[in-house]
């Protein structure tokens, strides 16, 4: 299947890209995200509880980064392993466009799946996909316009009332690739193995 | 099947107090979604409370201007009951078209619209007919509850007690099944109610949905050429292997034209 989707996030390029490559702000937004943890310069792992509908599993995912050109866009590629279901991979061509005091994320993904996942059949594959990566934007985009909006204050609370710290420390400078690849791979890997989830 | 606790409540409040108890509990009532899906591992809770030895959550109370269905009452008991095939028997020819004899002698009304599947049949009722959803804390309209795919405005210690549908002055489903599963491709449900035309959808987006162009159409006319010129646009409808988002938005209009000529 193929997915893609175009987000405007309410913050500059670089508030965005320094959000992305933040891992505590990428755990805060993922739906679900339990752990992630990077493992080299081009990749990470994560582990998220995905949850749609009657569908509730955890999962580990795989993420890696290629053909990387910063900060205008990366190919992403990741791969979901969900126990006894199966699995799914996938990737995703995602870029950032400056627009005015926003910016544009864009991305391009498709997605393959194996396994018991995939007997199972393909039904709501893109809704489910869809959702969460709308769940993720949304998060997101509150996160950083918000963080933006108090970046004077570091003693801000979250504002979920989860007791999810936001982590406002600096964003080391970082010449490898941004995180922001893997936050748009998690999306994809999620989703993927999400919409494979829902298929019941 | 892996191990849980199974827990037979006796009570709303005790079912609802056992849920809050358990570690990672899960409401059971007809189980043909939830058992399934832990079948597959897709879903491990570490407790289910089962409801079916409530009898405050079954039947069906008919008192002139409302049908009132208990939560675990099942689409074979709605489907053959005398009372709604009277007050309004396209809801009883709805639930004769779900799933198959085993999904209808075990599923409930409540359990289907507690999941919110973006192709069961009911949730196209609760919208077509502007039905009320009761819980154990308050009455939700049916414009309120569908929120997207699989997803309600029912809060974690909510469950649905009953839902009651207004009796309308004539209404009619029809639906095209995925030949398989019989799942709704596109199902709708057309209502001429006390208070105006009402046109529910399931199936074409990730939760049910009405269609207020042709409500208003209908409402100027009712009659099946009313709604053939209307499109319904296929962004943000589904598209899966077995039909396309363009698809499913002809399908409505199919639909909904032989609903209206049943009607």
């Amino acid at each position: 299947m193929d997915m893609k989707g175009e987000y405007r996030i309410p913050a500059t390029k670089q508030a965005v890209w320094e959000a992305l490559n933040d891992p505590e702000t990428l755990k805060t937004c993922i739906p679900g995200c339990e752990t992630i943890e990077k493992t080299s310069d081009t990749e990470m792992t994560a582990t998220v509880k995905a949850k749609v509908g009657p569908v509730s599993a955890r999962f580990k995912g795989k993420v890696t980064l290629s053909d990387l050109n910063p900060p205008n866009s990366y190919r992403i590629s990741g791969e979901g392993q969900g126990g006894p279901a199966g699995f799914g991979k996938g990737g995703a061509t995602v870029s950032l466009e400056e627009d005015g005091t926003d910016t544009i994320l864009r991305y391009e993904a498709n997605a393959q799946v194996g396994g018991k996942l995939a007997q199972i059949g393909a039904r709501l594959v893109d809704g489910a996909a869809k959702k969460i990566a709308d769940e993720f934007f949304s998060n997101f985009a509150a996160h950083v316009g918000g963080a933006a909006a108090r970046s004077d204050t570091s003693e801000q609370p979250a504002a979920d009332g989860a007791g999810i710290k936001i982590n406002h420390e600096e964003v080391k400078p970082s010449k490898t690739i941004s995180t922001a690849t893997w936050i748009v791979g998690l999306v994809a890997v999620v989703a993927v193995v999400l919409l494979l989830f829902s298929v019941l | 099947m892996y191990q849980f606790e199974y827990h037979k409540a006796s009570s709303v409040e005790d079912a609802m107090k056992k849920l809050a108890s358990a570690d990672d509990g899960k409401i059971l009532a007809g189980g043909m979604t939830l058992l399934p899906t832990m079948k597959q591992r897709l879903a491990s809770p570490s407790d289910l409370i089962d409801l079916s030895g409530i009898a405050a959550l079954k039947g069906i109370k008919v008192d002139g201007k409302t049908v009132t269905i208990g939560a675990m009452t099942t689409h074979w008991e709605v489907h053959s009951s005398k009372d709604v095939q009277k007050a309004i028997p396209a809801l009883s020819d709805l639930a004769g078209q779900i799933g198959d004899p085993m999904v209808r002698h075990r599923g409930t009304i409540g359990g289907s619209i507690a999941n919110s599947d973006p192709s069961a049949d009911y949730p196209a009722a609760v919208i077509g007919l502007g039905a009320t959803i009761k819980t154990n804390k308050r009455d939700i309209a049916a414009d309120d509850y569908f929120k997207g795919l699989f997803e309600t405005a029912l809060a974690d210690d909510e469950l649905i007690v009953s839902v009651s549908f207004p009796i309308p002055k004539r209404a009619a489903y029809q639906k095209f099944p995925q030949p398989a599963s019989r799942y709704a491709m596109v199902g709708v449900m057309v209502a001429e109610t006390d208070s105006g035309i009402r046109v529910g959808v399931t199936g074409a987006g990730p939760c049910a949905f009405r269609v207020p162009a042709m409500e208003k159409a209908l409402g100027a006319k009712f009659a099946a050429e009313s709604v053939a010129n209307i499109t319904i646009p296929s962004d943000g409808l589904n598209s899966d292997i077995h039909g396309s988002a363009e698809y499913r938005a002809h399908l409505v209009g199919v639909m909904a034209k032989r609903a209206v000529a049943a009607a």
